[in-house]
């Protein structure tokens, strides 16, 4: 059976859109069949990333249960040279649906917890995808937390920010350890160049402050912010330090490396 | 037909030495040695397990609340069993509760394989977290089904 992979950050801005999305699609491009999901219902990004067309059915739909997740998932292979099986479920962006997610009660979110779980029988059992990979709004919130729950292995990334240094490896050792998680890092945009050239130094430090293994070291690209999140790199810039990074996590991920 | 009950009778965790089995048929009153092995005698067996197995669970789940106190038993008011809820159980429970949550339905013995930890343990932790609320457990034939009740738990 497939995986559900939830990419999360204590912080914002650590750049988690940008690797769920650059993951999904190296994952499609290695030939499995993929659905990227857009957790962050408070700052929807994957409509503008993904340039979708609109949608009637957005996950919010699901997760109130008014629709069927078939009639949410949009077929984005056109995005994906020589693949025919990468997905998207998209967070609806408008105001009143941001204002209405954040309004929902201890109730709701139990449903929609009992939503995520339930992905499991209807995407990966029945129609047999590979991965889920779980885009989700920062911190300790209900629908990062329902995600975390819901998957398999939680994709952490972080930057050396002291502050998100700080609030992730309290985050690992309070929240991620109470739910026995498989969890992976990624250092995002370092600047040390020093630590670059030693990355086994790099890796003992990261597991020694954080006590989970890490999944890759990705070095702060100018090229990657200046693509203003237009991009998506491992489809459309194949020979890029950043998209070759992306895909040595995912064979990590795929050959099950972390534990 | 079902032609007999069986009723066990358990009246204070101080008083186990006071636990009786007293097979009757559906007049009430008590079976003769002869009923009992001339007629059915496999029911009327199968029925003493059962219930023998219900008396397990509650004596389970009176060593549990022995052990751990009273405190973590009281239901919070309207508290489903969502991932704060989850968050905030102690340890032994919550493992137990992320099992059902990723299970969605199962037997003390499913939820006991998953966890490595024993059958009598979980049926216990399960049995408490019925009596807080957070699960509900339904009866098919000899299996104890544990789940959580999402679309009316917390609906009050």
């Amino acid at each position: 059976m497939g995986k559900i992979v939830a990419v999360h950050s204590y912080k914002g801005g650590t750049g988690k859109t940008s690797l769920s999305v650059n993951l999904a699609a190296t994952l499609a491009k290695h030939g499995k069949k993929v659905c990227l999901f857009d957790l962050d219902f408070r700052a929807p990004s994957l409509f503008a990333v993904l340039k979708s067309e609109n949608s009637d059915c957005w996950l919010n739909d699901y997760l109130n249960g008014t629709c069927s997740i078939d009639k949410v998932l949009i077929n984005v292979s056109d995005r994906i040279q020589g693949n025919e099986n990468f997905y998207v479920a998209l967070a609806n962006p408008a105001t009143e649906a941001i204002r209405d997610m954040s309004a929902k009660d201890r109730k709701w979110e139990m449903r929609a917890l009992g939503k995520l779980l339930s992905l499991r029988n209807s995407l990966l059992r029945d129609q047999k995808f590979d991965y889920l990979i779980f885009d989700t709004s920062p911190g300790l919130q209900y629908s990062s937390i329902n995600a975390i729950v819901t998957a398999d292995l939680v994709v952490v990334a972080t930057t050396s920010d002291s502050s998100d240094v700080n609030g992730t490896s309290r985050m690992l050792k309070e929240l991620y350890s109470l739910f026995e998680k498989k969890t992976g890092l990624v250092l995002n945009k370092v600047l040390d160049t020093a630590l670059l050239s030693n990355k086994t130094e790099m890796k003992a430090r990261v597991k020694n402050i954080y006590q989970v293994p890490m999944l890759g070291l990705v070095p702060c690209f100018c090229e990657v912010l200046r693509a203003e999140g237009n991009l998506i790199f491992a489809q459309e810039k194949p020979n890029h330090p950043f998209t070759k990074i992306l895909n040595d996590i995912a064979k990590k991920i795929d050959s099950n490396e972390v534990n | 037909m079902n032609n007999y009950q069986c009723v066990v009778r358990l009246n204070k965790p101080s008083m186990f030495s006071s636990t009786k089995v007293h097979i009757k048929n559906t007049r009430g009153k008590p079976l003769t040695r002869e009923e009992i092995f001339n007629k059915k005698p496999l029911h009327v067996l199968e029925k003493i397990r059962e219930n023998l197995e219900r008396l397990n669970e509650k004596m389970e789940i009176m060593i549990e609340i022995q052990k751990h106190g009273n405190k973590e038993l009281q239901p919070l008011s309207d508290a489903p069993l969502d991932v704060m809820t989850l968050l905030s159980m102690p340890d032994h429970l919550r493992k137990t509760a992320m099992t059902i949550c990723r299970c969605g339905r199962a037997t003390a013995d499913e939820v006991a394989q998953q966890t490595s930890r024993a059958r009598a343990v979980e049926s216990a932790y399960l049995n408490q977290l019925v009596i807080m609320g957070y699960l509900k457990k339904e009866r098919q034939g000899r299996k104890a089904y544990f789940y959580a009740d999402r679309d009316n738990q917390g609906d009050h």
